[in-house]
């Protein structure tokens, strides 16, 4: 593909007998912003080591605008990284930091100059150039060390948990400014992290990892509204989940005994295990049998005020547990723990999948 | 308010206690350096504390020939032997910083061993090692530099290892997504990273040389003699008033030396700031 700026093709890393990635197919577009988004362990970091050079791939293909790069050391890569802990250069300047990939390429001084300036104005650094990192803040200090890999305008650029040190007002500010800046440079860029706020708010698609895998790829909303497997319904957002089989006449019927006549894909057969899964913010309690939909008997256990909105947590029968996130407006009903209420959800809210996550590569 | 010995023993005694420990660790670490500074000014013609009349006398025969070629003999065996020391524990402190190998305690254990093992015991055992291979000729001042290494390296090793850990664990990885071949991260970053401790090392290297006695007894040879063996010669005789100032020479050049890097040094640590210091 003509656009594509960076794929990986079979990607494998093992460390002895263990796979720390085990097998990745990804492409990122020219000027896309892609997350890697998992929990720790899930082989996103070492995905990342492994495009920048820093570990040799045990199996698999780096590809760089077309061009193989699993061969090439680190810095003959032109690859830009952010590391989570900044990793600035404790003895140099701001603007020695930011200068330094320019000083490696032999760019003349007047050049880096106005490259450096530029860039920290980019990133709103002005007047602090001749800073240590050691007298700047944390969102300072990341800012110089975005400045620093974006300055040498690299193919694609990495961010490893860029935001996990800092607070989380500034979090929430550097995530947009990140994304803006992206934008406006065009610059393809693959970001990790294990925080599925950052990963919905920042993303073009997100790429779920678990166990050195992709379990599913998408843009955003497909991610969290239509889950591949239970693991990427219950790491992103919170979510119901019934256990049930997949009857002859494409249904699922409950451990509970219910028939739900909620869509099945066609990959699973008829008598598979599967999970019915809704989320919270999809469903809602009636006091009264609204008689259409998913509906099932509930008690209400515990209820939690989160000011926007309400949060029931439900003992269904069998056992299972179930949350109901309801908008806090003049119009809530009000439920109290031990009321017999029913959880309503349309079946289009209901998703079907697999109870064993199906081992994609 | 009425004294309370259970406040005094809780709040003052503790740094009564402190103060009286200070003045006694500095009265008996620098009390016999001010008493052989002031024997150095006797009158008299022996060594006389309180001193008896006042004289240059002593200091001029400690600044003749006799004392002032072992003392320049010294400077440069300990200059060498810091120099050499510090060039061959780099790339040995990196290797056992940064990568896992067989033999790695193995070679550790030797590089710090003489650091455990009584200086004395090198010494003889570096003579024998010099007669077996009939290197006789060696002794004096090689037989010297290469003994001096050998207890030098386990000062400069450490040093340079401990400023290895406080590099910061990413910086190389980030030199080299900027385009920084190894040998330009190690210029350009590692280097001025740890240059504090890799002086440190040379200027302990140094002083480690220059203080010696127990190996130099045995590697000296007449005319290449380090001041310290000499002083030790002088003192069948007694101890005589030059000694006291050849003694306080030798005392005040490591000093000196100390002095003059903790300023260049000194301004190191502050570029890199209370991190460092850790």
């Amino acid at each position: 593909m003509a656009d594509a700026a960076l794929e990986l093709i079979g990607l494998e890393k093992h460390y002895g007998g263990a796979a720390a990635v085990a097998g990745i197919d990804l492409t990122v577009n020219e000027g896309e912003f892609v997350t890697l988004l998992g929990p720790s362990g899930c082989g996103k970091t070492t995905t990342l080591a492994l495009v920048a050079g820093f570990l040799p791939p045990t199996a698999g293909e780096i590809l760089l605008k077309g061009k193989s790069v699993a061969d090439l050391p680190a810095f003959r890569r032109d690859i830009g990284v952010v590391f989570q802990d900044y990793a600035l250069f404790p003895h140099m300047t701001a603007a020695e930091n930011v200068a330094f990939g320019l000083k490696m390429r032999r760019v003349p001084s007047s050049e880096t100059a106005k490259r450096v300036n530029e860039a920290l104005d980019l990133m709103q650094l002005a007047g602090l150039g001749e800073r240590r990192p050691l007298q700047m803040s944390g969102g300072q200090r990341q800012r110089v060390a975005l400045a620093r890999a974006l300055v040498i305008n690299p193919t694609v650029l990495l961010l490893d948990e860029p935001l996990s040190n800092l607070d989380l007002k500034l979090r929430e500010e550097m995530r947009v400014e990140i994304v803006a800046i992206q934008r406006r440079l065009g610059i393809t860029t693959v970001f990790v992290t294990h925080d599925q706020g950052e990963a919905l708010v920042m993303s073009d698609r997100i790429a779920v990892m678990n166990a050195g895998r992709i379990e599913q790829i998408g843009d955003p909303a497909e991610i969290y509204e239509r889950p591949a497997t239970r693991f990427v319904a219950e790491f992103i957002g919170r979510t119901n989940l019934l256990s049930g089989l997949v009857t002859a006449e494409r249904g699922v019927r409950t451990s509970g005994g219910l028939h739900l006549p909620v869509p099945v894909p066609d990959t699973l057969v008829t008598g598979s295990a599967v999970h019915v899964a809704v989320r919270p913010e999809r469903t809602q309690l009636a006091r009264q049998n609204p008689g259409q939909g998913l509906v099932l008997a509930a008690k209400v256990r515990q209820v939690f005020y989160l000011g926007a909105t309400l949060e029931f947590r439900l003992d269904l029968p069998g056992g299972e547990r179930g949350v109901v996130e309801a908008p806090n407006n003049a119009s809530a009903a009000r439920f109290e723990p031990g009321d017999d209420v029913w959880l309503v959800a349309s079946f289009d809210d209901c998703r079907v999948l697999p109870a064993r996550s199906a081992s994609s590569g | 308010m009425r004294f309370s010995f259970a406040r005094w023993r809780a709040t003052a005694a503790p740094w009564a206690l402190l103060r009286t420990f200070v003045i006694f660790v500095y009265a008996f670490s620098l009390g016999p350096i001010l008493i052989t500074a002031a024997v150095s000014f006797n009158g008299s013609n022996r060594s006389f504390f309180p001193p008896r009349g006042f004289s240059f006398r002593w200091w001029e025969r400690a600044l003749a020939p006799e004392w002032l070629d072992p003392l320049l003999f010294s400077l440069k065996l300990g200059a060498l032997a810091a120099v050499a020391s510090t060039l061959l524990a780099l790339p040995l402190a990196f290797a056992l910083h940064r990568y896992r190998f067989r033999g790695q305690q193995a070679l550790l254990a030797l590089t710090l061993g003489p650091l455990m093992m009584p200086t004395l015991v090198t010494g003889v055992g570096l003579l024998q090692l010099f007669q077996s291979l009939g290197w006789r000729e060696y002794l004096g001042f090689t037989g010297l530099l290469i003994g001096h290494v050998v207890i030098c390296m386990p000062f400069a090793v450490r040093t340079v290892s401990v400023s290895l850990h406080t590099v910061p664990p990413n910086v190389e990885l980030a030199a080299a997504s900027l385009g920084a071949t190894g040998f330009a991260t190690l210029r350009h970053v590692v280097f001025p990273l740890i240059k504090t401790g890799v002086i440190a090392g040379a200027v302990f290297a140094f002083i480690h040389s220059f203080t010696d006695v127990n190996l130099s007894i045995f590697l000296a040879r007449p005319g290449q003699t380090p001041v310290t063996v000499k002083i030790l010669g002088f003192l069948e005789f007694g101890f005589a008033p030059t000694l006291a100032a050849v003694s306080v020479i030798t005392l005040l050049l490591p000093l000196v030396l100390v002095a003059v890097v903790e300023r260049i040094s000194g301004l190191g640590d502050f570029i890199y700031g209370e991190g460092r210091r850790g």
